[in-house]
């Protein structure tokens, strides 16, 4: 708890670190900030034309329906990977002066969901210009859906970020696992594919509830199943209180090790 | 500030511990733990092996102590930027740390930009900043400057915008390491002033420094820590007298050392040129000016200087104790006794002479000096090779000290003078403050005060 007041004391830590991280990414390049909209932009004009011309994957609008699901595993993958390295990459920092460390991988998911919530800014003219009717109800869900992956990523993150400090090899070990994690979800294909004894992974994969409810509010435009979501929302809270209590432990340590 | 919160401890820090893994060869990914397990060889380095202390709110206490005694160690410890193997280190209150300036400053950005985001690594809110910035820029006296990225800086101009920072944080607590360094001389006075001023404010301060005088000025209170424990804790100007003259000790321990190798060396070659050939007598009635370019004796401290006709030479200087042994090293009350052995080259020629000797402070002060003809009042009848002798008492004070030795005719020409010839040092136990001790007696009321005792 007492944690938690002290972050929330170096909020403008955060929130400079956020901007810095947001305004370095692109920094030096001709587009600048379009960037963070073309990238997105872009896969989709790719995604379109694949999906629709060349594999048939006989799921109407399939471009949007990866679509929606693919942004948010680009946040949530990009948040572990990235946040894992977090901690190295701020060595000076941490070597040098004393704030909660908490901070720095808080600092980077927070950039990382800000560059998502661009992206979906991107999402909203393509649903209407497919002829997907906005459900109120439903869209009221998504900054819920939203805060439970972002606490999900979180928590990943923060014991990704911790371990790597110590074991540098987990930065790597990461893309792999991120990227099998992907393949495990229901991203590229519905859940009701999968064969039945084979559900059960699904089950114990907090992200495949996460894109489940995504998918309901942008693509199939209803409130989603309300018990995935709580199913969501209490895996949320558990990784994230998991790793931080991790984090917590391994901190002590930062300056020595790096 | 009422008195009760004076009394309440800001930091409490309570048997720390703690050690540092030095590696030799460090593997940090997986394949090289796997593969060179045993290279992974490190030495346990036990940098702080018990220190307890406190500090109470509004006070400013100095750590002392030699290169890797401990004392930065503490320092992060304090800061949290390393925590304890065991112990426990308490502080109450906002923390703000002059020991990295500059943290996460951008070469990019501008000075403005900069303030904020070093401001708000020290836990500062933007409301905060906003109203500290400016007297932040007030302070750095950057104004023209402070919407200039920072990499147009100068290295002075940069310390003084990071200083600036660091200082108006408004922390409870202060920790600061060997920074006041900062800037030109009006700046430096300027951040000493504000020190001041924040002490002034109730702001508790610790301070690392190897600058006794910036600790004597600051602190109420100073901590010596050697090889990672408290050795000594108390009023700066007592602590930085026992450190510098430990410090001395040891230094003319070592210089001692150097000597007796350099004597062995110069003995050995003594040997080897021995028989070889017989020095000319002629070149043995050196002139001054060949004498003080001549190659300093044995006895004499490397930075001693010589002059003299060289009619009159010595061969031997030293200070003995009580016991007849050579020390370098003295407390005040000691008797002293000044050994000099002389070579005088014709007799008949310089029959008289009167020897001398004089203190000198480290910094110059002309602390005592005398001779026989002051003394006596009359003169030493000189010997081909002769001894003279005098004892006195010391009254000195703890510091560092240098002899000077000199003969002299009767018309004043000198025949050998060695200033500086040896260094030595004063340890006291006494707390009284000077050049030298005067005993004193107080009375009260007509009665005299007991001596305390072991004293």
């Amino acid at each position: 708890m007492k944690i938690c007041k002290e972050i929330y004391q170096y909020r403008q830590m955060i929130f400079s670190l956020v901007k810095k991280d947001l305004r370095g990414r692109y920094k030096g390049s001709v587009l600048g900030f379009l960037w963070t909209f073309i990238n997105p932009l872009m896969q989709l004009v790719v995604y379109t034309f694949v999906f629709t011309y060349i594999m048939k994957a006989g799921i109407d609008k399939y471009y949007l329906y990866l679509f929606v699901a693919l942004i948010p595993w680009i946040f949530f993958s990009s948040a572990i990977t990235g946040g894992s390295s977090s901690i190295v990459a701020q060595k000076d920092l941490i070597k040098k002066i004393y704030f909660p460390r908490e901070v720095i991988p808080i600092s980077y998911v927070t950039s990382c969901f800000v560059n998502m919530l661009l992206c979906f800014l991107i999402i909203f003219p393509v649903m209407v210009i497919s002829g997907i009717s906005l459900n109120p109800l439903a869209l009221l869900c998504l900054p819920v859906i939203m805060i439970v992956e972002y606490f999900l990523a979180l928590g990943m993150a923060m014991l990704s970020s911790a371990v790597t400090v110590y074991f540098r090899d987990l930065e790597h070990i990461l893309g792999i696992i991120t990227m099998v994690w992907m393949y495990m979800t229901p991203i590229f294909y519905s859940i009701d594919m999968i064969p039945e004894k084979l559900r059960f992974v699904y089950h114990i994969n907090p992200m495949s509830s996460v894109i489940s409810c995504y998918r309901d509010v942008l693509y199939y435009a209803q409130v989603p199943d309300l018990t995935s979501l709580l199913e969501a929302v209490v895996l949320g809270a558990l990784f994230l209180v998991l790793g931080m209590l991790a984090f917590g432990k391994l901190k002590k340590g930062f300056a020595e090790e790096l | 500030m009422a008195a009760e919160s004076k009394q309440e401890n800001a930091i409490i820090v309570d048997h720390v511990k703690k050690h540092f893994k030095v590696f030799l060869d460090k593997g940090q990914s997986f394949k090289e733990r796997l593969l060179f397990r045993n290279r992974r060889r490190y030495e346990n380095r036990q940098v702080l092996r018990d220190i307890s202390f406190t500090v109470k709110r509004g006070e400013a206490v100095g750590l002392i102590g030699h290169n890797g005694c401990g004392k930065s160690t503490t320092l992060k410890l304090l800061t949290r930027i390393l925590y304890p193997d065991s112990g426990t280190i308490t502080i109450k209150g906002r923390v703000s740390s002059l020991i990295e300036l500059g943290a996460g400053f951008h070469p990019d950005m501008s000075g403005r930009e900069n303030i904020y985001t070093n401001a708000s690594i020290f836990g500062l809110s933007k409301k905060e900043i906003d109203s500290r910035l400016q007297t932040i820029i007030d302070f750095s006296e950057l104004e023209q400057f402070i919407d200039n990225p920072v990499r147009t800086y100068s290295s002075g101009m940069y310390m003084r915008l990071a200083f600036s920072v660091a200082i108006n944080v408004d922390a409870d607590v202060l920790l600061i390491d060997e920074i006041l360094g900062v800037g030109d001389v009006n700046f430096q006075a300027k951040c000493f002033q504000k020190l001041q001023e924040i002490k002034a404010e109730g702001t508790t301060i610790v301070i690392v420094s190897h600058s006794m005088g910036q600790i004597e000025q600051i602190c109420d209170r100073c901590i010596w820590i050697e090889d990672g424990l408290i050795k000594e804790e108390g009023v700066p100007k007592y602590v930085d007298e026992h450190y510098l003259s430990e410090m001395e000790q040891i230094r003319l321990e070592r210089e001692e050392a150097d000597r007796q190798k350099e004597h062995a060396a110069a003995e050995e070659a003594e040997k080897a040129a021995e028989g070889s050939a017989e020095t000319p007598a002629e070149e043995k009635t050196a002139d001054a000016e060949k004498l003080s370019k001549q190659k300093l004796p044995a006895f004499c401290e490397k930075s001693a200087v010589r002059l003299g006709t060289g009619q009159v030479q010595f061969t031997d200087a030293a200070l003995l104790d009580e016991d007849g042994e050579s020390k370098y090293v003295f407390r005040t009350g000691d008797e002293i006794t000044l050994r000099l052995k002389y070579h005088c080259v014709e007799p008949e020629k310089t029959p008289k002479g009167n020897f001398g000797y004089g203190i000198f402070r480290e910094d110059s002060v002309h602390c005592y000096g005398t001779n026989v003809e002051i003394e006596s009042d009359s003169w030493v009848a000189l010997q081909p090779d002769g001894e003279i002798e005098v004892r006195f008492r010391n009254h000195l004070l703890p510091g560092r000290y240098f002899l000077d030795v000199a003969v002299h005719a009767p018309d004043g020409t000198y025949y050998d003078d060695i200033r500086r010839i040896q260094a030595f040092a004063v340890t006291s136990e006494h707390r009284d403050i000077g050049v030298c001790r005067l005993e004193s007696q107080w009375f009260v009321d007509g009665k005299a005060l007991e001596r305390k005792t072991g004293e």
